[in-house]
């Protein structure tokens, strides 16, 4: 646990210092929705919610495949991956130090995103967001999940970079789906009773993740 | 490998295959509402079967590795991807063949469609990283973790397609709980087609081992030999 304080707040105030990954994710996330923004373009006044939300999470797991890994890449370009794996902290740990500093990360890109979708797509600021926190917040707890475990893997390998969406991308499918019809649900002003079936899907979906994730990990990161 | 059983195997498939061939196209009655392109479903159900089939396998060789470590789990992990991606390709393409004339289109996304697409796109993953990683050393414990989290992925992916939409013929197992087949000249010929795929898979995929198994050895062979040669100061 000790370990898993030091490395968690050790990647935390590298980020406050330097802000790479956070402002490189809301960056990519801005972009994505403006993009998006073109590619559909909801005509003024129309208040789509599901085209709202698939933009949204369009934004989430391209941003977040670029940016919410960064805290586990930059131990290997430091050369500091050998030094960690010597340590005796645990692999587990290590995953869980790793994921949840993405998570952290892709929480802050996923409030500026939020943000900028009820202004693009002329929603409004009330109630109906706060049921769309726990919905994003499952979705990228499994995207951190997955992505830190994948990333493990990608980053050993020379074309890397092209692998971890074609890997990634298709395991995530399943909270896609949930997390795009659970947050058209929300902005549409649904009770949780009307989400439940699918929030119960990002559940599963993390708890799986979490779980392989802590059990795998080890076996990605070990030199031979 | 070993060459008689190569030799019985293949024998085996030919037969099947040529027995699936004659009872699809001859014996087999055409059916009712659909007609002669129903015929497809004889090659695309036993298709789908050994592509689930391969991939189970692939995680069932990845556990295997990652407990024991021995690289012939390995080896039968990366054969079995290899054969089963071409049988799920079949499967997406005569499903396809199908879809156009009966349901008006050539792809819709329904659950079990979309499923298969999932895993197509699981498994070709899978295979590029093989492809990417060939020259690290980790690459087969690499392989070994995406296979099982890819399977572990599988149901998850199943349920929340199913919720998401479903139009495709439960044929096997229908609502009702019966079975769709009404003829038992139908039921013969998908079970011959069944075991003919079966062969034919059995077949590729221990072609494909021993091929994997060689260079394994071969590769093995190449890195005691440069360390010999190292040991004795050459370089």
């Amino acid at each position: 646990m000790s370990g898993f304080v030091a490395v968690l707040r050790k990647d935390l105030r590298l980020e406050l210092r330097s802000g790479e990954s956070t402002i490189a994710l809301v960056a990519l996330s801005v972009l994505i929705l403006i993009v998006l923004v073109f590619a559909l373009d909801p005509v003024g006044g129309v208040r789509d919610a599901s085209t709202a939300a698939g933009a949204l999470w369009v934004a989430l797991i391209f941003a977040g495949m670029i940016g919410s890994t960064r805290a586990l890449l930059a131990e290997r370009d430091n050369g500091c991956i050998r030094a960690l794996i010597l340590s005796p902290l645990d692999p587990g740990a290590l995953y869980c130090a790793k994921l949840v500093a993405a998570f952290i990360f892709m929480a802050v890109a996923e409030a500026a995103a939020v943000v900028l979708m009820v202004l693009f797509f002329n929603l409004d600021f009330d109630a109906r967001l706060l049921r769309l926190a726990p919905v994003i917040a499952l979705g990228a707890l499994g995207f951190s999940a997955l992505a830190t475990l994948l990333a493990a893997i990608s980053g050993r390998i020379r074309a890397g970079d092209l692998l971890l969406p074609l890997l990634a991308v298709p395991m995530f499918v399943p909270a896609l789906i949930a997390g795009v019809k659970a947050s058209g649900a929300a902005l549409a002003g649904a009770n949780f009773g009307a989400m439940a079936q699918w929030l119960k899907i990002l559940v599963a979906f993390d708890v799986l993740f979490l779980t392989t994730g802590y059990l795998l990990f080890e076996h990605v990161v070990g030199e031979d | 490998m070993n060459k008689s059983l190569n030799l019985w195997l293949g024998a085996l498939t030919a037969l099947l295959m040529v027995a699936a061939l004659y009872m699809v196209f001859v014996y087999v009655p055409t059916e009712a509402d659909q007609g002669i392109v129903q015929r497809i479903f004889y090659f695309h159900v036993p298709c789908a079967w050994v592509a689930f089939a391969a991939f189970g396998l692939v995680a069932i060789c990845g556990i295997f590795y990652l407990w024991l470590g021995q690289d012939i789990w390995d080896d039968l992990g990366y054969a079995a991807a290899e054969s089963g991606m071409v049988f799920c390709t079949l499967v997406l393409v005569t499903g396809s063949i199908w879809a156009k004339p009966i349901w008006g289109a050539w792809w819709t996304w329904d659950s079990r469609l979309t499923t298969t697409l999932i895993l197509w796109l699981l498994y070709g993953g899978y295979l590029m990283l093989r492809a990417m990683a060939d020259d690290t050393p980790q690459v087969a414990r690499f392989a070994a973790v995406v296979g099982i989290v890819a399977a572990v992925d599988v149901p998850v992916v199943v349920v929340s397609v199913r919720l998401w939409r479903t139009i495709h013929p439960a044929v096997l197992v229908t609502r009702q709980g019966g079975h769709g087949l009404e003829d038992p000249r139908m039921v013969a010929t998908l079970l011959v087609a069944m075991a003919a795929f079966t062969a034919f898979f059995v077949w590729l995929l221990i072609l494909r081992f021993a091929t994997l198994r060689m260079r394994t050895r071969l590769v093995t062979m190449a890195r005691e030999l440069n360390l010999a040669h190292a040991a004795a100061g050459d370089f």
